[in-house]
């Protein structure tokens, strides 16, 4: 009994984790199909595509997307070719030399990034002025500098992988090969590399995407080369708006397909290998009867679901117009601010009905008091209520309801500057 | 390891000042390979390393000069931009440097909160993908990464979407009557905690993992046929067999956190500064390089530090860091 209280509880906790985990993940990508200004899953207004287009059509985010391809295909290069040498080094380095070694290679996963951006710009500029170049040469580049600074602590991250793997080579197989007349260089090529694709393969994904995804480094970096994410951060800085939740909903789903056709690769291989065991030697002989593609491999079938839906999506979004529905909210919202307007109206007659009568009451005991503001030259234009009125009639898109009256509208108000940030 | 002890004949030309391993290094690789091979690893760990984190000391004890005085009679070494952080400004009304100094320990603080929180909701994630076998593990392990590949600030920019003041968490609360007014989780920082923590889920997870996922089962087994409550299972021989792994997390969450910059830039309340972000200021908008310089030595000399004593008081090893 206590077994099964603990199972539900893994499975509450379980549930509970893959929600902050994903969730997120998921409200973003539902808001990009809002068609409120800002991002937003609730009140849901229209089903919309227009983020989609107003996202393809920001130069800055191509150019962007554009930069960061160059600059993760440079980090790529390079910090598998730094991320190899090293492992190779690690494995045949002077055991008294290993510990330090090591140390040095793997720091720079864990020096903070922003520090690394400083050390790498401070560096090259100060190579750049002992080479008495100017501003614009090839050291002080923002593309070169960010490859570089990027590719110091990602070329731990390939080693890492490929350590893994060159652990299981078998050094005979490089002895073998210089035998029987191989160079070197030979060796290397037609031995070791074969034997660590699977892992360079990996660590070139690994690298990319980590080159794709840096900010901390990069923003000291960049220069006048802004990757996409240096756009990224100024636009959801300095206010954010759906077509990032659009762009956001495009990179989840990239990732969700290749993970899903990688998964269904794996499983795929595995099955074939099954089937091949317990295959006979007469199947053998002709051809292994393989199991039928989706037989028990769900990753596959997620993958077929995921591109059936994908299509849907795409071929609703050409024939789908949203005018209308958007017309009728902007048509529900004047209304309601009309209403609000109305009632604000209202408020203030019997606001300035209530005074008149107290006017009244003062002004028959009192003679000799001067009349309240009301009646100074000034007429009403400092009762707080017209200014906030008038501010109100004016930005009557806005959805902020009235409850600020200061003349104006609320722009010291703290959380307004929040949502504008 | 046989390649090691092979008798090499070497020619005797190339240089008996050569010392031992070198020469065996690169007999065993070939000039070539050899040389390309220690190239590229001396440029990463001296010219990508070591000499620019120097050169960043270096530069730290310099005063901010316009570039034409630099190497003039003015560049000299100087403790200024070190005493900034702890004194002010020179005149200053204050005796500390009472903003600077209080960001910089806050930092601290929240980084090694994030890690505690990260470590706890982390621990039972890991030992159950570690413990547990089936098909369904490999589609947590999927869910786990995806996240992952994700940009970082669009990670940030998803909490933005869920902690502001009209996002989802306050229209549901609001609506469901709990509160009367939105709860502000971003000038709370509550949105920037939780944003941290997301951000290195996996970091703390997968390092956990590999150790547990290596544990033999009987041993679990034996504690419980012993008697042994499950809290004690753990305590006594899940979490000290999980250690490496358990400090390697700890180590990579806490230097990260400490270290963004992302996250409190969008998820920071607007008087909470992080304290890269006054490095970032000193950069970007002071142009004083040098202080922002002093500014990295001092958060990085004080990270590793901390993990250090950390590691002494949990008795960890070094070794067992990032395997």
């Amino acid at each position: 009994m206590n077994n099964s209280f603990l199972r539900v509880s893994i499975w509450v906790y379980l549930v509970i984790f893959f929600l902050y985990l994903l969730g997120p993940l998921v409200i973003m990508s539902v808001t990009a199909f809002n068609s409120s200004a800002f991002p937003r899953m609730t009140p849901w207004e229209c089903l919309t595509f227009q983020w989609f287009g107003e996202l393809f059509q920001d130069q800055r985010i191509l150019n962007g997307i554009k930069n960061s391809l160059i600059i993760g295909a440079g980090t790529v290069v390079l910090s598998v070719a730094m991320g190899l040498a090293g492992a190779l080094m690690l494995t045949q380095i002077w055991p008294k030399l290993r510990a330090t070694y090591y140390t040095i290679i793997i720091a720079p996963i864990l020096i903070p990034g922003v520090v690394l951006g400083i050390s790498t710009l401070v560096f090259w500029d100060r190579i750049n002025r002992m080479l008495g170049l100017g501003a614009d040469s090839f050291l002080s580049n923002g593309i070169f500098l960010t490859v570089i600074g990027q590719s110091t602590f990602i070329a731990s991250y390939c080693m890492l992988v490929l350590v893994a793997r060159l652990q299981r080579y078998d050094v005979a197989l490089t002895e073998a090969a210089l035998d029987l007349g191989a160079t070197h260089a030979q060796a290397f090529r037609k031995i070791l590399l074969p034997f660590m694709r699977p892992a360079i393969a990996s660590a070139a994904v690994l690298a990319f995407l980590a080159s794709f995804e840096n900010y901390n480094t990069t923003t000291f970096t960049f220069g006048e080369y802004p990757t996409l994410t240096i756009e990224l951060a100024q636009k959801v800085r300095y206010g954010i708006t759906p077509a990032i939740s659009a762009l956001a909903f495009i990179i989840v789903a990239l990732t969700v397909f290749f993970a899903l056709l990688n998964e269904a690769k794996l499983k795929r291989q595995e099955l074939v290998a099954a089937a091949r065991k317990s295959a006979t030697v007469e199947e053998l002989a002709g051809k292994v009867k393989l199991p039928s593609l989706f037989a028990g491999n769900m990753a596959a079938v997620l993958l077929v679901v995921f591109a059936v839906a994908t299509i849907t999506v795409v071929g609703t979004a050409t024939a789908y117009n949203p005018g209308q529905c958007i017309a009728n909210v902007k048509e529900q919202k004047r209304l309601e601010a009309e209403q609000r307007i109305q009632e604000l109206r209202k408020q203030r007659e019997e606001q300035r009905k209530k005074r008149e009568a107290e006017e009244a009451e003062q002004g028959g005991a009192q003679q000799s008091t001067p009349k309240p503001s009301n009646n100074s030259g000034f007429g009403n234009v400092f009762a707080p209520n017209t200014l906030g009125g008038d501010a109100e009639e004016e930005s009557s898109d806005t959805e902020t309801p009235p409850s600020n009256n200061g003349g104006f509208g609320g722009v010291f108000d703290p959380n307004s500057l929040q949502t504008d940030q | 390891m046989r390649f090691w002890f092979r008798r090499v004949n070497w020619p005797r030309n190339k240089g008996p000042t050569m010392p031992g391993f070198l020469k065996e290094f690169f007999n065993r690789n070939g000039i070539g390979m050899g040389a390309a091979i220690l190239g590229l690893v001396l440029f990463w760990t001296i010219g990508l390393i070591i000499l620019p984190q120097l050169s960043m000391l270096d530069f730290s004890f310099r005063p901010n000069l316009p570039p034409p005085e630099i190497g003039g009679p003015k560049d000299v070494y100087t403790l200024e931009n070190y005493k900034y952080l702890i004194y002010g400004p020179e005149g200053g009304s204050q005796s500390y440097n009472a903003v600077d100094l209080r960001v910089f320990f806050r930092t601290l603080l929240a980084a090694v909160c994030v890690t505690v929180f990260n470590l706890i909701l982390c621990y039972p994630i890991a030992y159950y993908l570690g413990q547990s076998k089936g098909n369904h593990i490999r589609i947590f392990a999927i869910m786990l990464i995806i996240p992952y590949w994700i940009n970082e600030i669009l990670r940030a920019f998803a909490l933005r979407i869920i902690f502001g003041e009209t996002g989802v968490l306050n229209t549901l609360f609001v609506g469901l009557g709990i509160w009367d007014t939105p709860f502000d989780f971003i000038r709370n920082d509550i949105a920037l905690y939780a944003g941290l923590g997301y951000a290195y889920i996996l970091l703390m997870i997968f390092p956990m993992y590999n150790v547990i996922e290596s544990l033999d089962k009987n041993q679990i087994e034996a504690a419980r046929d012993l008697g042994a409550p499950w809290w004690r299972i753990h305590w006594r021989v899940v979490i000290p067999y999980a250690k490496p792994g358990i400090s390697s997390g700890c180590t990579m969450v806490f230097m990260l956190s400490a270290g963004a910059l992302a996250a409190p830039q969008i998820l920071g309340g607007p008087s909470s500064l992080w304290f890269t972000q006054l490095i970032y200021q000193q950069f970007n908008d002071n142009n004083d390089w040098p202080q922002g310089a002093a500014y990295a030595i001092v958060l990085l000399v004080t990270c590793i530090l901390f993990v250090l004593a950390m590691m002494r008081l949990f008795k960890v090893n070094m070794g067992d860091i990032g395997k």
